[in-house]
């Protein structure tokens, strides 16, 4: 890996909200390198190696415009978490550690009609169910069982899959990002190792930094777009984080392999073996795109799943007790995903394979891919914090279409290594801090508590407000965890 | 154990390539499990390829990984062989195990040089936890 460090003088200061790394600060780069970022973050940018790999992003073979990386970058596996690229079609490459070994680990916000007050009083209970219902896949499998044919359904129909068993509605599918499931997954380019390990955790929320929260709307920064969008202040939603499990590390772990040799066969040289990459169009490129989307399919009907299962809970803790126990959809993304775009280039209208690691779409009002009840307001960003931090709504601008793939940033940014978070805390004084400040922790593992302390990630609003800064998401509204059920 | 800001990291030593490989493995299993606790009652037998060691030993630790999650086990003693440069065959023994306090989920090849020094070898292996 290209062990030269960047410093900050290697970076020009485009405005407020963003800095270029030019084409010619390392001989190996194709194109500009940009990052989204104030001075505070940038200095801590620079502390790990993120904005090398973000340089090192500029490399691919293919690869258009610029490369970028979001506010919450931080060190990833050859691309930045945070990083965007986007290579032309048809020889351009595609890479798999561009989208991540979590293959469409991505957000799904629910939303109540159900005001914190009332719920306080019915929180311990409703958390403590969640907690003992939803599988989180750490130690117990998932509830949803299916046979090696039945597999090849899910991951061909995604969330549509889970629809179709009756884990849900129509309307779920029309308020997720690709509908729920890509229409050209290729079951068969998924290994028989990848769907065993599958196979058990089908509707599992999985450990790490995955989470499920009961929150409350804290703040509302666009009335009109809340309005839209059907968010009230002290409204009770639910944020699901959770992504593709071992099925999806292990597509990841058999391509990386693969193409291993494809560096040979096509002659490319990369500053990172963790680039590793292939064409596109070639046979290896092409299986794992139709991997990867079967991958990604998983990850969403899991999030069908694990929807279903909260809407569940709700029904039998809330029932009788409230109004209206329901939970409506309101949006997923995907924030570790590729996906086949068009952009127009210098004049020129191309078709991309946009790489989105830790970054997640934000197309503006008007387009095609949106929803009808969307297309009028853009589409909605889901941003987690971390355990017990806030998060927040965002809706996509023009802006990112203008300037960054339409893409935008994903969350908080890890800036304490796990080591040096288990170092410095101890679960139970965690939990105790959240309870503090009125959060509710339920987690499988006493250590991944501590490894997922709020302090070890960067501060999400400081993120937020650079791409609303930027034009490329608004802010719509923040919301504050009430309780957390982890892995 | 080392700094990293993505996830895991560990630097492992061998006198021989076997031997770095087989301590890779269990080191591994050690960040999950107590080693001491897990029976020794199962035999997995891994074959992988790879175009350099530093592959192999990605294929050799993702094999493992890949029978720990599907089998429920986990594995405290290995034995490795290098049959021809692009392969490898191993054992791994172990027994069955349900609690892992910390899942490792894949073996990355971030920053995974293997070198040989002073007589022996070491690599210093990233994980995503």
């Amino acid at each position: 890996m290209s062990e030269q460090k960047i410093r900050k003088q290697d970076l020009k200061k485009v405005d407020d909200t963003l800095y270029e790394i030019p084409k010619g600060t390392r001989n190996f780069m194709r194109v500009p390198a940009r990052l989204y970022a104030d001075d505070a973050l940038l200095e801590a940018a620079l502390a790990d190696l993120s904005v090398e790999q973000l340089v090192n992003t500029t490399a691919l073979p293919g690869v258009v415009s610029h490369t970028l990386a979001m506010p919450d970058i931080h060190q990833g596996y050859g691309f930045p978490i945070g990083g965007v690229a986007a290579t032309a079609l048809p020889d351009g490459v595609i890479s798999p550690g561009g989208i991540g070994y979590d293959i469409n680990c991505g957000v799904r916000l629910l939303a109540s009609n159900i005001h914190s007050e009332e719920f306080l009083r019915h929180r311990e209970t409703v958390v403590d169910a969640l907690a003992r219902s939803v599988p989180t896949g750490v130690g117990r499998g998932g509830d949803v069982k299916v046979d090696r044919n039945e597999m090849d359904v899910v991951l061909r129909e995604g969330a549509r899959w889970a629809v179709k068993h009756g884990f849900g509605s129509q309307e779920d599918l029309s308020v997720t990002e690709e509908g729920g499931g890509f229409t050209t997954a290729d079951p068969d380019a998924v290994s028989p190792k990848a769907k065993e390990r599958g196979n058990d955790q089908l509707g599992t929320l999985g450990s790490g930094n995955h989470f499920l929260e009961v929150q409350e709307v804290a703040e509302i920064y666009d009335e009109e777009v809340a309005r839209a969008l059907g968010l009230f202040l002290g409204q009770i939603t639910v944020l699901i984080h959770s992504g593709s499990r071992g099925l999806g590390h292990q597509v990841c772990t058999d391509y990386v392999q693969r193409f291993q040799k494809s560096l040979r066969t096509y002659g490319i040289e990369l500053p990172d073996r963790e680039l590793v990459c292939t064409p596109f169009n070639s046979p290896e490129g092409k299986e794992y795109w139709g991997a990867m989307q079967a991958a990604a399919n998983f990850a969403w009907c899991n999030r069908q799943l694990l929807a279903h299962r909260v809407r569940a809970v709700f029904t039998e803790t809330l029932k009788g007790k409230v109004k209206d126990a329901g939970l409506r959809q309101i949006y997923d993304v995907a924030h570790n995903i590729a996906k086949i775009e068009e952009y127009t280039i210098d004049g020129r209208k191309m078709k991309l394979c946009i790489h989105r690691k830790g970054a997640t779409r934000a197309f503006p009002a008007g387009s095609p891919d949106l929803p009808p009840i969307y297309r009028s307001i853009g589409q909605p960003v889901l941003i987690p914090g971390s355990m017990g931090t806030e998060s927040y709504v965002l809706i996509g601008q023009k802006g990112s279409i203008d300037a960054t793939f339409g893409t935008t940033c994903h969350g908080a940014g890890r800036s304490l290594s796990r080591a040096a978070a288990k170092r410095g805390s101890r679960a139970e004084d965690v939990v105790r801090d959240l309870a503090k400040q009125g959060i509710l922790v339920k987690g499988a593992s006493m250590a991944g508590i501590v490894e997922e302390m709020p302090d070890a990630y960067k501060d999400v609003s400081r993120v937020v407000n650079i791409v609303h800064k930027a034009g490329i998401a608004r802010k719509v509204a923040r919301l504050r965890p009430l309780g957390v059920i982890k892995g | 154990m080392l700094d990293h800001t993505a996830d895991l990291a560990l630097r492992v030593y061998g006198d021989s390539l076997e031997e770095l490989f087989a301590n890779a493995a269990t080191g591994m299993f050690a960040q999950m499990v107590d080693l001491s606790e897990v029976p020794l009652t199962v035999q997995r037998v891994v074959s992988v390829e790879g175009v350099d060691n530093e592959s192999l030993l990605v294929a050799w630790l993702s094999e493992l990984l890949y029978l720990r999650e599907t089998h429920r086990e986990a594995y405290t003693r290995f034995r490795v062989q290098f049959p021809a440069p692009d392969r490898l065959e191993g054992v791994a023994e172990g027994g069955p195990w349900q609690a892992f306090e910390r899942p490792i989920k894949a073996v990355t090849f971030y920053g995974l040089r293997i070198e040989y020094q002073a007589g022996g070898y070491r690599a210093t292996i990233v994980f995503d936890v």
